[in-house]
């Protein structure tokens, strides 16, 4: 090689950590612009009164996040088993694409869906049903408000749709990676295929199992158009299980307009970004970690 | 399990063989149950998916027409030929953009970067991919839009959605040069290929399936997004006459229409998800029979 051009390799190299790096340094100017008084991490969002506490929308985040997780989760490892054991080859050969096809469809496209679709089957059906049958429970007792069929019990729907090709494809994934020698010596031994999938497969795929979790957190924590179309837009603590509410990413695009305009508004929005990025980095990463199978992360649009 | 062998002694009920041929109709009913219970997720899963694509297809197709398709009139709410037109301008410009990035890189980091260095740059890739789309839309808005002091434009739209686009590009084109055979690259270079010549000639025909996967589904990827644009831009009805210009796309279409039923806005809205739920699902269609042609053709070449 040329004296001269033994760094011109490295140049392309790093482009995604630069990119990263430019990430960080123009949210974190920008949200150190403007003095917001400390009132950051408080539970109040009130503009007109200098309060910028983020909390409420932290709170709106990890009330859909999880759940949503939890459904997605139960639902995928559920799909999983089913197409590594039980289903014939051919059926789960023409099933499977389908749940990964979930992964393909732009978030805009559910958004505009369940807006117009589902948000009425669940002013009408689910929200009531739900409160006749679980009044009991703290939270969901009450009146329902109107809003629509939008807030909380729709996005978290949503959410577990998005998230669900992700913690199918990475459980399914790591469950196709267990040694066959496994199986056939758990079988071969006289126990059921659910017998060897519960205290063999599984445990031997925990990995894959927790890092589907994790990046299928990620991935609902960090879902912006589709939430910002059906939560409903509130910025205060939700009341019940049916309020409307509001996430961080759904509360940053939500805002943009008024992020273009006043600069306390931007520095807000730069903070939520640098706590959001903060959460969907430490998660993707501890995510990542944990297996390392490429295609799965590509079918899965990671 | 001493026990059951010997003669004559009593069986021990803590027996793993006892027990468990004991409960074998429990057993094996319980795992065939869960055989037909756990099979009907399926009809969860997939039928929301029916449903989506049906209720757009329905809402979309009575009322697209043709010249709706290719009108460019300014004025008339139902002409999505611009947005069509500008949606395909972004994304040829967007995806060369994030080739131009990511296949250099990618090609840099598996054949020039040393493990070590390797490792945090995809560490650093994976991060890139993992960041919600609202954060790059951010970053591009503070950088592009008021750091540099392009405004909404084109150009600072079409370079968001690029950095938005590349990781995916990158990774592919990593994994593509990293996963040809060691005997192969040492061949290669040891009857006296210079790198280049060797990236050139030998690794690109081997990892160029792969890589063009990784561009279709960075495409597939990045035509669906909404925030990176709509932060960046805002909306033209023309055709962006400079690259200074602001600019429609499809997604931002659908978002800013949505909630506005009755006014013809909304049955536009459900045209365009169509067509994007089209060109998405061609997309990723696309990259599966590749992927699956390139894995297929690898097993054959080098088992």
């Amino acid at each position: 090689m040329h004296r001269l051009g033994w760094f011109l390799p490295f140049v392309p190299a790093l482009v995604p950590a630069a990119i990263i790096a430019g990430i960080l340094v123009s949210l974190l100017s920008a949200g150190l612009q403007a003095n917001l008084g400390g009132s950051l991490f408080s539970f109040r969002w009130n503009p007109a009164q200098n309060e910028w506490g983020i909390g409420v929308f932290l709170v709106g985040s990890f009330l859909t996040a999880i759940p949503a997780l939890a459904f997605s989760m139960l639902i995928g490892l559920g799909l999983a088993i089913a197409s590594t054991v039980y289903l014939p080859r051919f059926m789960s050969r023409w099933l499977d694409p389908f749940v990964d096809l979930l992964a393909g469809i732009p978030s805009v496209v559910y958004g505009i869906w369940a807006y117009v679709s589902i948000a009425p089957l669940f002013a009408n059906t689910f929200n009531p049903w739900l409160n006749t049958n679980l009044g009991f429970v703290p939270g969901f007792g009450g009146r329902v408000p109107s809003t629509g069929g939008q807030g909380l019990p729709i996005s978290i729907f949503i959410l577990t749709l998005m998230a669900l090709p992700i913690t199918t494809l990475l459980i399914r994934d790591s469950l196709r990676s267990v040694p066959k020698d496994l199986w056939e010596s758990g079988l071969a031994l006289g126990a059921t295929r659910w017998e060897v999938m519960h205290r063999v497969a599984l445990p031997y795929s925990s990995r894959g199992v927790l890092s589907a979790a994790l990046l299928g957190f990620g991935r609902a924590f960090g879902e912006t158009v589709a939430v910002a179309m059906v939560i409903g837009g509130a910025s205060t603590l939700p009341t019940s299980f049916y309020s409307t509410s509001n996430t961080i990413p759904a509360t940053m695009f939500s805002l943009l307009d008024s992020a273009r305009n006043n600069s306390h508004f931007l520095s807000a929005i730069a903070d939520m970004g640098v706590v959001l990025l903060a959460i969907t980095l430490v998660v993707n990463i501890l995510g990542r970690r944990l297996v390392s199978s490429v295609y799965a992360y590509e079918m899965a649009g990671l | 399990m001493a026990n059951v062998l010997l003669p004559g002694a009593a069986l021990d009920p803590d027996d793993i063989l006892t027990r468990s041929t004991g409960r074998l109709f429990w057993r094996t009913g319980f795992d065939r149950c869960i055989g037909w219970i756990l099979p009907l997720l399926f009809v969860v899963a997939i039928f929301p998916i029916l449903d989506l694509v049906y209720y757009i297809s329905s809402q979309a197709l009575p009322t697209l027409t043709f010249g709706e398709l290719t009108s460019t009139s300014p004025t008339a709410i139902d002409a999505l030929g611009v947005p069509i037109i500008t949606t395909f301008e972004i994304m040829l410009v967007a995806t060369l953009l994030a080739v131009l990035l990511g296949v250099f890189g990618g090609v840099a980091t598996a054949e020039f970067l040393s493990p070590r260095a390797a490792e945090w740059i995809r560490a650093s890739a994976n991060m890139l991919a993992g960041a919600p789309s609202v954060i790059v839309g951010y970053f591009g808005f503070i950088t592009f839009c008021t750091y540099f002091g392009w405004g909404y434009s084109y150009i600072a739209g079409v370079v968001t959605l690029s950095f938005f686009m590349t990781p995916y590009v990158f990774r592919t084109a990593d994994l593509a040069f990293t996963s040809i055979p060691r005997p192969i690259r040492e061949a290669a270079l040891g009857s006296g290929a210079q790198p280049i010549q060797y990236i050139l000639k030998v690794g690109t025909p081997i990892a160029f399936p792969q890589i063009l996967t990784g561009v279709f589904l960075a495409m597939a990827i990045g035509v669906g997004e909404t925030a990176p644009l709509v932060l960046t831009t805002t909306h033209g009805v023309l055709i962006p006459p400079t690259i200074y210009s602001p600019v429609s796309f499809l997604t931002g279409l659908i978002w800013s229409d949505f909630s506005s039923p009755g006014s013809g806005l909304q049955a536009v809205a459900f045209q365009a998800a169509f067509l994007l739920m089209v060109v998405v699902v061609a997309l990723n269609i696309v990259v599966r029979i590749v992927s699956a042609r390139y894995r297929k053709r690898l097993e054959g070449l080098y088992q």
